[in-house]
């Protein structure tokens, strides 16, 4: 029977992330596909389109009626939350991603860590939940629509600075956990007022990654807290780690997350055979060698490559490089789709 | 004097290539026990006894470059071949950099005042639009050691801030750092900059960051590509001398 698409873009993720059976494998943008020429397009530039929610909605939508995708995600950054608590900022301009000045971090131990009363009020909170609840109402319906809440591991890296918190992690590890534990009620608030907006599912970037910490730290510190989302949130979540991971996906597929969004250092069929079934995978295709620097055939060589192994959510493996060509962004759907006519058509 | 201390001995079994465990374990062939104590102390990361013991090393009448070759350098070769082969990860060598910190901070001033001879000028920074610096800093602390003058820009250097570097130093390298791939790109930019000021004969150029490929590094028509922070020693020794011994030997 010739191929055809049987299921809305919304449905087929949603499918996707229960591991349920879908019509074709759906194009995903768990990080975000936002580019200059996109925002040139819509008239959203950096950093505007990371503080005012219609600017933000407006971009994130182009995910979908430009490239194809299957999915929105209109949290471009990794910054919101950590901006709302008092980081110190680099907002930078629509060529550059915004950044917290890590050297300048602004908790010193776990009893620093407070909530700001009203935090999720906030511009670069607000931003977000509004511009999901305007995705909601135009393309709800049709499109899935994926929030983004950071884990606190990486708000860690943001309020007590990298190497200071890298540094506890040796020296006191209790402790470490104990800001672990203050800071994932963060992750939770801004998760659940996403999904109270109306979030399909959240993205939950947690980035204890093999480029600098071990399989083990995962486990030890990351990994109970992980699993406690999975009933905290009421959605399904998607872990982003980038980097090497190979080591903690066994551990990663044990938290009930209902996807992993895992990145082009790890082959895929790896990737797969680590999880062994635990989880969902979302990636992987390269940033800065393929989407950034190649052409369409190589998205489409590493696109294969990716549903030959079984993953089951085609997407860049981390938010793409902002002068990313749209052609490249826009053939990860269309390899998908002539992949499944090829075997199935 | 061969390695006697046992758990220096248990640290050399990490370095399981044997060529490279022979070039390493040579880095103590005529050091003192007093040496590979410190050793030992920089590898567990325990900076108070690396201070403590290079004091009674120079109290003791070794020299300030005695102790940074066959103390703190030659242990940060093993932390090296740790971290490359994922027996130790980033918290790790941050606490043996504490502890090479504890011991630079008696040997510096010391081998400052001595008037020897720089083994060449490094520019080093992170690229535009990225803040992180802890790989860019650990390679800063081991060309120090290694006898570099090194320049630090920090962090989201534009390709001017690079240019301007170079020129002002008379630099014979430049290294550019980047954790992310969304900032990668601003290498090539910056190197591109450096062919637009005609420059890029009289500079080296090395790259590095947890993202980061020989291919990439290639593409972007940089010279060399540094995977963590001992080769980055390396290849500014070989720039700057092309018959330079190398701080750990090519893996067979």
């Amino acid at each position: 029977m010739p191929y055809q698409e049987t299921m809305s873009p919304k449905e087929r993720v949603m499918n996707a992330l229960a591991g349920k059976l879908v019509d074709r494998t759906p194009a995903v943008n768990p990080t975000n596909v936002a580019t200059v020429e996109l925002m040139d397009l819509v008239d959203a530039p950096f950093p505007y389109a990371c503080q005012d929610g219609e600017m933000a909605a407006r971009l994130a939508a182009t995910g979908y009626t430009e490239l194809g995708f299957d999915s929105v995600s209109p949290y471009f950054s990794i910054i919101q939350e950590s901006s709302a608590l008092g980081c110190e900022m680099q907002w930078e301009e629509k060529d550059n991603w915004p950044t917290v000045r890590m050297y300048n971090p602004i908790w010193k131990s776990a009893d620093d860590v407070k909530i700001p009363a009203g935090i999720l009020e906030h511009r670069d909170m607000k931003a977000i939940t509004d511009s999901i609840r305007m995705l909601k109402d135009e393309l709800g319906d049709e499109v899935a629509i994926i929030g983004k809440t950071m884990g606190p591991w990486t708000l860690a890296y943001h309020v007590f600075g990298v190497e200071s918190f890298l540094l506890g992690t040796v020296d006191n590890p209790d402790e470490t956990k104990k800001a672990l534990e203050k800071l994932k009620e963060i992750s939770i608030l801004f998760g659940q007022a996403q999904i109270d907006a109306g979030a399909d599912a959240l993205t939950f970037p947690d980035h204890a990654t093999g480029d600098l910490v071990s399989g083990e730290y995962y486990k030890e510190f990351l990994q109970d807290i992980h699993t406690e989302m999975v009933d905290a949130l009421e959605a399904p979540l998607i872990l982003h780690i980038c980097g090497k991971t190979l080591d903690r996906m066994p551990y990663i597929a044990k938290t009930g997350m209902a996807s992993f969004h895992f990145d082009s250092k790890n082959d895929p069929q790896a990737a797969m055979d680590a999880v062994n079934g635990g989880i969902t995978l979302v990636g992987n295709i390269n940033n800065p060698e393929t989407l950034y620097a190649r052409g369409p055939e190589e998205v489409r060589q590493e696109v294969y490559k990716c549903l030959e192994a079984g993953v089951q959510m085609i997407g860049p493996e981390c938010a793409v490089p902002l002068a990313t060509k749209l052609e490249n962004l826009m053939e990860i759907p269309l390899a998908i789709k002539d992949w499944t006519a090829e075997r199935h058509g | 004097m061969p390695v006697i201390n046992e758990d220096l001995e248990a640290e050399l079994g990490y370095v399981t290539s044997p060529a490279e465990q022979q070039h390493i374990r040579n880095l103590w062939n005529e050091a003192d026990p007093l040496m590979q104590d410190i050793s030992v102390s920089l590898i567990k990361g325990d900076n108070n006894r690396v201070d403590q013991l290079t004091k009674e090393a120079l109290e003791a009448g070794f020299s300030a470059n005695t102790i940074l070759d066959d103390g703190l350098i030659a242990g940060m070769a093993i932390v090296g071949v740790k971290f490359r082969d994922n027996l130790i990860f980033v918290p790790e060598v941050l606490v043996a950099a504490r502890a090479m910190k504890a011991g630079m901070a008696h040997v510096e001033p010391i081998l400052s005042e001595s008037g020897i001879e720089p083994a060449g000028t490094v520019i080093m920074g992170t690229v535009k639009g990225d803040l992180h610096d802890i790989g860019k800093n650990l390679c800063i602390m081991m060309l120090s050691g290694a006898g570099f003058t090194v320049i630090d820009l920090g962090v989201d250097t534009s390709p001017e801030e690079f240019i301007e570097a170079v020129e002002e130093n008379e630099a014979g390298v430049l290294g550019m750092s980047a954790l992310l791939t969304t900032t990668m790109p601003n290498m090539g930019r910056t190197i591109d900059a450096f062919e637009e000021a005609e420059m890029r004969e009289v500079v080296k150029i090395m790259v590095g960051g947890a993202p980061l490929s020989q291919e990439f590094a290639d593409d972007m028509g940089a010279d060399g590509y540094g995977k963590d922070a001992m080769s980055c020693v390396d290849l500014a020794k070989t720039f700057m001398r092309p018959d330079a011994e190398l701080s750990i030997s090519p893996v067979d």
